[in-house]
């Protein structure tokens, strides 16, 4: 006779599968993993060769428009050397978000937003570069790491726990919404100081979701961006196990659109990327691609944001 | 005027359907078996969308009846979604065979 109620076992055994598949999908990336982190480490980190600033009295190199002064002083206005500033810390809040619905287990892209998942989590917690948070959606959105707890060892096999693909229906709107949200309170809660923060979303999906959202999720969109909240759109299109025509590469809509002057409706196909939302997105059909083209787009829009700032 | 005005399908849900037939003449290229429709089709619009210049691109209409898992579709997609418990995150396969029962559309072309 046990002493165990059946329903904590049933708990103990699927935290027992999570860890499982988190350890499997663990040694699936890990070269990838360091790969990632080492590309990442060079993106992320603050760049060390800050402008040269004065006014010191000893340095790395002469401010000249300090020498008239100096000389006019008669050598005592002697602060006239320059040294590197010391590089302020960036920190960032990054947040993973993965696809919880039906069609990611229907399309097989599921296992394959898994080794992303862990991928891009394990590097990120390797870098050190500040918080991350997870959150699964679907119909809803579901936070199953947040930001103020540290990524530790036991934090990947918890978060597998919150999946099973059974979500039925693919939220996109709601997610963007609620995202903006979760980042503007933890920017809240941060110590460190604004312009030293950075924001960041990584959707993990399969990409499809009605185009009827694609309207609405732009605003929200221009809403995350002046908030400086960069959100990139990771589409895993597990063609491996797609019939051709069914990658959303291919994927084709139809839209029945309605002649005003005579009432007769048409058919209008078009491609279902052609009003894709996101402006950040990157089709992935193998996870060893990842690390390459995300770093490309990353350093694409630091480029652009500090060009920007300029 | 604005298109987005236009467009109908707005606030309406997709599902991914896939198009199969047994007659060889009116088969579609692999390409363009799979689809987003509108949930709100039912026979009428779908045979529309498969005899459109994108689809099949026939000279005159033909009228098409379908069939999922063997019944035939007499309902919208929606409605058959739900009374199968299925979600639009489920692919649906339409096997399309040529209506035996002339509809009452064609009165109308
Ligand atoms: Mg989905």
């Amino acid at each position: 006779r046990t002493h165990l109620d059946p329903s904590d076992t049933l708990e103990l055994r699927s935290a027992a599968d999570a860890r499982q598949q988190w350890i499997h999908y663990e040694s699936l990336t890990r070269d990838l993993s360091l790969s990632l982190t080492e590309q990442l480490r060079l993106i992320l980190a603050p760049t060390l060769a800050t402008k040269m600033r004065g006014d010191f009295r000893t340095g790395k190199r002469l401010n000249i428009k300090r020498i008239i002064p100096y000389i006019a002083s008669q050598y005592k206005r002697d602060k006239i050397w320059m040294r590197r500033s010391v590089p302020s810390k960036r920190s960032y809040q990054i947040m993973l978000a993965v696809d919880d619905s039906k069609s990611m287990g229907e399309s097989g892209s599921g296992s394959l937003a898994f080794e992303t998942l862990v991928m891009v989590s394990k590097s990120l917690s390797m870098l050190e570069v500040g918080q991350i948070c997870v959150v699964g959606f679907g119909e809803n959105v579901k936070v199953a790491h947040d930001f103020e707890t540290p990524f530790g060892s036991d934090a990947g096999p918890k978060i597998f726990q919150n999946f099973g693909f059974e979500q039925s229906r693919t939220d996109v709107t709601k997610l963007v919404r609620e995202s903006i949200e979760l980042f503007r309170t933890a920017r809240t809660k941060t110590s460190s100081s604004p312009a030293d923060l950075w924001q960041m979303q990584l959707i993990i999906s399969d990409g499809v979701c009605d185009s009827s959202e694609h309207e609405p999720i732009r605003r929200l969109l221009r809403e995350a961006l002046e908030e400086r909240i960069m959100m990139v759109f990771v589409i895993v299109d597990d063609v491996r196990n797609k019939k051709k025509g069914e990658s959303v590469m291919d994927l084709k809509e139809a839209k029945f659109v309605k002649d005003e002057s005579t009432g007769v409706s048409k058919v209008k196909v078009e491609r279902y990327l052609d009003t894709f939302p996101f402006q950040y997105y990157l089709i992935v059909s193998d996870v060893k691609e990842l690390p390459g083209v995300l770093a490309t787009l990353l350093r694409q829009w630091f480029a652009e944001v500090v060009e920007s700032s300029n | 005027m604005d298109v987005t005005m236009n467009d109908v399908n707005s606030g309406q849900g997709r599902v991914q359907v896939r198009f199969v037939t047994s007659s060889p003449d009116i088969e579609l290229p692999e390409g363009k078996r799979q689809l987003l429709v509108p949930t709100d089709a039912g026979r009428y619009k779908l045979s529309q969308l498969l005899n459109s210049d994108y689809m099949l691109d026939t000279q005159a209409p033909i009228p098409f009846d379908f069939l999922t898992n063997g019944t035939f579709l007499r309902t919208t997609l929606d409605e058959y979604l739900v009374s199968q418990g299925l979600s639009s995150e489920t692919a649906v396969e339409l096997q399309y065979v040529r209506s035996l029962i002339p509809p009452l559309f064609e009165a109308s072309f």
